[in-house]
């Protein structure tokens, strides 16, 4: 069942909207049907992927220079285990090889010759999404050292009525109350919600003011003042602010603000026709989808970073004594440290875990495929993005796994894409690397049509003393 | 068994770890978490010692004070304080050579003030949830789950991670209007709420408004509201009466109160009467409102109750006679136990055991388990805290005390009769020789080991820490973080074995027997926290060494250990630095060094009487004072 706003509202409970909001958003929603907006997905995986698990092999492909093979035509045995799930999509995916979490790399780097957490997981987390050098406290595990690439489109594309992103996700960092991928700024978590309940009230949350002729029972009318409650909250951030010092005013202020963010949202509401039923039946993972499906459709946000759960190992088929954990340390063969022994089946249950999270990501582009969208669906206008925080298992940063989905007007899909590893590892000894994930985000943020040049951190140094640019584009990517 | 030397990085067993890597990882010179300084600078020309601070009403400088500076004055005399002194005045010296071209004169600005910087603080979650409960006990609305805390170095109120976010807002206008419909769900309730039975007339209206605004304003903003703040609240009360009615109204000033800056934050007025301050730049005393607040947050983890707001009305909280007095009065109330429980909790990660990954714990790998143990050891370390501290306990009671609170579930992981009571908990006393204090309880014992097994590294990696302040090294990329097992062909093996063997080579050894040693020491205790003489038919050996301490040794068991730990200078100055990033939401800074040495010496002294901990922390300069603000 698809609904018009107003009908929409009225499913909710919402009553009615003055007739003035109404023309104003029904206009909005018929100019979103010409040209729907950019959305993006941020799906992040932990742990990384087994390379030998979802790379593919290019025939005639040289090691030097980028090169890429067709999806398209390849039967489902014919893509890699991972990446089978996707069969059905995959004239609409780009896998990438090579890319490098250089920025990661050059960190840990720094931070072996002047101290700081160089966890290789910590640092991982904290670099994924910000691409910069990690913020370092004392007695904490490192934190994302900047606004990240989520928060920053957040911020770009938030607007009353409109979340500037939703956060969902769930633990895995043993002792981490969240996996802190996201952040509003450096050290600061963006607020995660696990529940889809939860995170269902929080979309539909925002409250429309009962408009004139409606019934008006008090509560109606109680409920209705919460606009001029939050002015009046908000003037009091506003008075007290300047009183402060420097550091307490910008915590009001930012306060102040989003105060009067959550008011003018209200009564703002969905501002496109969309389907707000929610089925709360199966997996949490494949709820919160329907949820991003929903929010979308509704165009109540459109920025996404879901951190999906490391499953039990008995939901995988693994004993209940063991972890994926613990797994993924002996799942690759070759690596060599403490103690460190290869393990046939950690390297498939790792495996394993890399199919369960491409099914979870089957389904959240069915989901998003299966909303008309003007001539289109909604995935049609929406970046799916599948990252994990480390290139492999074994916590090694190079070669991470990454996957687009959707957006095709700005990505070439359908394709698998391999960069080549030629310059210098920031830390001595490593593997060469291919292009840093900076660079990928700069085609992220000009495929949500920004035109930055740059994310994060912009050049590294290779342990052979050669700079490594992260700025620009990985064009090869875009279309035309 | 010979002192590591530590060059390597540490492996330790999970992404748990906190690293600091210092450049010079020795044990003389390894990263304290408890210092947290950022700047690493600590110049002598900033000791207090050699700059005291000018500190109005101090003129009669106390007991205590001059028993600090004793203690700072031998702490300065000190080789390695030399050393380290030297050091950086060289650093200095040559930094200050770089940027004036070796012609620098002698530093002519002003002596910095002795006193840490107080930065804007918003309430943690548990501060405000403590607030809501105590300013309205009556009602118990059902609240949204609050985003999580930032947690910096275990913390969860420090100031540095406190940005708001939208979703934050929005659970604060939810609950705010929670609490507003709960108090005015009724007539009663709402003359209860505002003092008034009576506001059938325009008059009567107003006079009850006003009667509301300054009766919830002093509470809800821990001060009285000025004049103009009144009218403004009264304005919005009289436009709400206006389009609904007075309930209405008074529901909606509450749920403004409740969102506003002065309710979620605890600004601090910069003190313009100066108290005698000499200069603009010199620290003055904290407004008198503001130090009832800072009290009540230190100590109770809640708002201040009216007596406190009585004290700072009559300007009561001014000498540091009249601070303790106070301070004295409030940990002899109930309130103060949920601080000692909260404290302790983040400081020792007790927590911990309430993580997902040992809710799936199972009965088959984990005999004595049960779906409800996280609670029940959680519950149980809360009432061990609360109780053994209360009235008079020290610290060396919390880590050698054999009292116990425990209900069925702790019982048959502790091995002992289940208490009478089915259902409650029951104080107990626990085996003598198998139990101490709370190294060695089921909160500890098990959020320290993975389920099925333990690990001997991670125990090691809580103690160095939690306990001694120390931030452990990374492991090694590419470290094989998983359980040892031993080899089909093996036989069976300890866990200790199977981790000697892991950490053998020599590599993981400069970092492993620094670890091991601690954690071997509770091998006697398997992942569910129940003891055991043996392991796979083979006898459980919990010898282990302490290293790089005041109170090095080799001990046998978890109970030494805990025993030696209690009469340690380096716990001690753990615990006295971990309680002032508490007290003050953020790290301690070089300026506080005095204050944290003579903390210690008498923390240590004391036996660990954390009260007179707390209490010295409340009375200090750093507490009662305060810098001017960077505008």
């Amino acid at each position: 069942m698809k609904l018009h706003r107003r009908q929409l509202l009225k499913a909710l409970g919402l009553g009615a909207l003055s007739g003035m909001a109404v023309q104003a958003s029904e206009e909005h929603a018929r100019a979103d049907v010409v040209t729907p907006p950019a959305r993006i997905v941020f799906f992040v995986t932990p742990h990384g992927l087994v390379p030998n698990s979802w790379t593919m092999p290019i025939p005639d492909g040289a090691s030097d220079r980028f090169s890429e093979r067709a999806l398209v035509g390849l039967r489902e045995e014919e893509l890699s285990t991972v990446l089978r799930p996707l069969h059905s999509f995959r004239d609409r995916i780009l896998p990438i090889e090579g890319l490098s979490h250089t920025s990661a790399l050059a960190d840990i780097a720094e931070l072996t010759r002047t101290g700081g957490d160089l966890n290789n997981h910590s640092v991982g987390v904290a670099h994924l999404l910000t691409g910069t050098r990690a913020l370092q406290r004392p007695g904490s595990p490192c934190s994302g050292g900047a606004r990240s690439l989520d928060q920053e489109l957040a911020l770009r594309t938030g607007a009353p009525g409109r979340f500037g992103s939703r956060v969902y996700g769930f633990d895995y960092v043993p002792n981490a109350t969240v996996a802190p991928f996201s952040f509003l700024g450096p050290g600061q978590a963006t607020p995660i919600v696990a529940d889809p309940k939860a995170a269902y009230a929080d979309l539909m949350g925002y409250y429309v003011p009962v408009a004139k002729g409606a019934p008006r029972d008090r509560e109606a009318l109680v409920a209705a003042m919460r606009p001029s409650v939050l002015g009046a909250v908000g003037r009091e951030y506003e008075l007290l602010a300047p009183t402060l010092g420097e550091d307490g005013r910008k915590k009001l202020e930012e306060h102040r603000r989003l105060v009067r963010e959550l008011e003018a949202s209200l009564g703002a509401g969905p501002q496109a026709s969309c389907d707000p039923s929610f089925d709360r039946t199966g997996h949490d993972v494949t709820q919160l989808m329907r949820l991003v499906k929903l929010a979308f459709a509704c165009d109540l946000t459109r920025v996404v970073t879901m951190v999906a759960p490391v499953p039990q190992c008995p939901e995988l088929g693994y004993p209940a004594e063991a972890t994926m954990h613990g797994y993924a340390h002996q799942s690759i063969a070759g690596a060599t440290s403490c103690g460190t022994t290869f393990d046939p089946v950690a390297e498939r249950a790792m495996t394993d875990l890399g199919v369960w999270y491409a099914k979870h990501f089957a389904t959240l582009l069915r989901e998003l495929d299966s909303v008309q969208e003007g001539t289109g669906t909604l995935l049609d206008r929406t970046l799916v993005v599948w990252l994990t925080e480390l290139g492999t298992p074994t916590h090694a940063h190079h070669d991470g796994f990454t996957l687009l989905a959707g957006a095709q007007d700005f990505f070439k899909l359908g394709r698998y894409a391999r960069y080549p590893r030629t310059l210098s590892n920031p830390i001595p000894d490593y593997p060469r690397i291919g292009p840093g994930h900076n660079r990928l985000y700069v085609s992220l943020l000009q495929a949500m049509g920004q035109s930055d040049v740059t994310f994060g951190m912009t050049t590294a140094r290779g342990a052979d003393g050669s700079e490594i640019s992260l700025r620009g584009a990985l064009t090869e990517l875009h279309r035309g | 068994m010979p002192l590591p030397h530590r060059l390597c990085s540490r492996f330790a067993d999970e992404e748990a770890v906190v690293v600091a890597r210092s450049r010079h990882s020795s044990r003389g010179s390894r990263t304290n978490v408890a210092n947290g300084r950022s700047s690493g600078s600590f110049p002598d020309r900033r000791m207090p010692s050699s700059a005291p601070p000018p500190s109005p009403g101090y003129a009669q400088e106390s007991r205590a004070k001059r028993a600090i500076l004793e203690v700072f004055a031998t702490w300065q005399t000190s080789a390695v304080r030399r050393a380290f002194r030297a050091s950086l005045l060289l650093a200095v010296a040559i930094a200050g050579a770089s940027i004036t071209g070796c012609d620098a004169a002698e530093p002519t600005e002003p002596a910095p003030a002795a006193v840490g910087p107080s930065p804007l603080r918003r309430m943690s979650n548990g501060e405000y949830l403590n607030a809501l409960h105590d300013l309205f006990p009556e009602v118990s609305p059902v609240l949204p789950a609050l985003p999580n805390d930032t947690v910096v170095a275990g913390f969860e109120n420090a100031a540095e991670a406190q940005q708001p976010s939208d979703l934050r807002i929005a659970r604060y206008e939810t609950i705010a209007n929670l609490y507003a419909a709960a108090m005015t769900r009724d007539a009663t309730s709402v003359q209860s709420l505002v003092g008034c039975d009576d506001w059938g007339t325009p008059d009567k209206a107003e006079a009850c408004a006003s009667k509301l605004i300054e009766r919830m304003g002093r509470r809800l903003f821990r001060r009285p509201l000025p004049l103009e703040e009144r009218a403004r609240y009264a304005e919005r009360f009289q436009g709400w009466k206006a389009a609904i009615d007075f309930e209405a109204a008074v529901r909606l000033t509450l749920s403004a109160m409740l969102q506003a800056p002065s309710f979620l934050y605890r600004p601090e007025p910069w003190n313009s009467a100066g108290n005698g301050a000499t200069s603009s730049a010199s620290p003055t005393r904290v407004e008198p409102y503001a130090m009832a607040s800072r009290l009540a947050f230190f100590l109770w983890e809640s708002v201040p109750d009216e007596a406190l707001l009585d004290a700072a009305a009559k300007d009561e909280l001014a000498t540091e006679v009249q601070v303790r007095s106070q301070a004295e009065r409030m940990l002899a109330d109930g309130r103060a136990r949920r601080t000692l429980w909260s404290f302790h909790r983040q400081w020792l990660g007790l927590g911990r055991i309430l993580d997902e990954e040992h809710t799936f714990r199972t009965p088959q790998i984990d005999p004595h388990w049960s779906p409800s143990s996280p609670i029940s050891a959680t519950t149980e370390s809360r009432l061990f805290v609360e109780n053994v501290l209360t009235p008079n306990g020290t610290f060396r009671d919390l880590l050698t005390s054999r009292r116990a609170w425990i209900d069925a579930d702790m019982a048959r992981i502790y091995g002992v009769a289940p208490p009478a009571n089915t259902g409650g908990f029951a104080e107990i006393l626990l085996p003598e020789g198998q139990r101490a204090g709370l190294l060695t309880r089921v909160a500890f014992l098990a959020g320290l080991s993975h389920r099925g097994g333990t690990s001997p590294p991670i125990r090691g990696n809580g103690i160095e820490l939690r306990l001694l302040c120390r931030l452990p090294l990374s492991p090694p990329p590419g470290a094989d973080l998983s359980m040892p097992t031993a080899g089909p062909s093996d036989g069976p093996k300890t866990t200790r074995t199977l981790f000697e063997e892991r950490t053998a080579p020599g590599k993981c050894q400069s970092c492993h027997a620094g670890l091991n040693g601690l954690g071997f020491g509770f091998e006697h205790y398997d992942a569910a926290g129940a003891f055991r003489a043996q392991e796979n038919g083979l006898p459980v050996d919990a010898h282990g060494a302490l290293f790089g301490t005041d109170v090095d040794r080799e001990f046998d068991g978890a109970l030494e250990l805990s025993g030696t730990l209690a009469r340690s200078e380096v716990v001690a100055r753990c615990a006295a630095t971990q309680w002032l990033r508490y007290a003050t939401g953020r790290a301690p800074q070089d300026v506080e060094e005095p204050l944290l040495e003579g903390l210690t010496t008498r923390f240590r002294a004391s036996d660990g009487d954390v009260r007179a901990l707390m209490l010295a922390i409340a009375t200090s300069d750093t507490f009662r004072l305060r810098s001017p603000e960077i505008r």
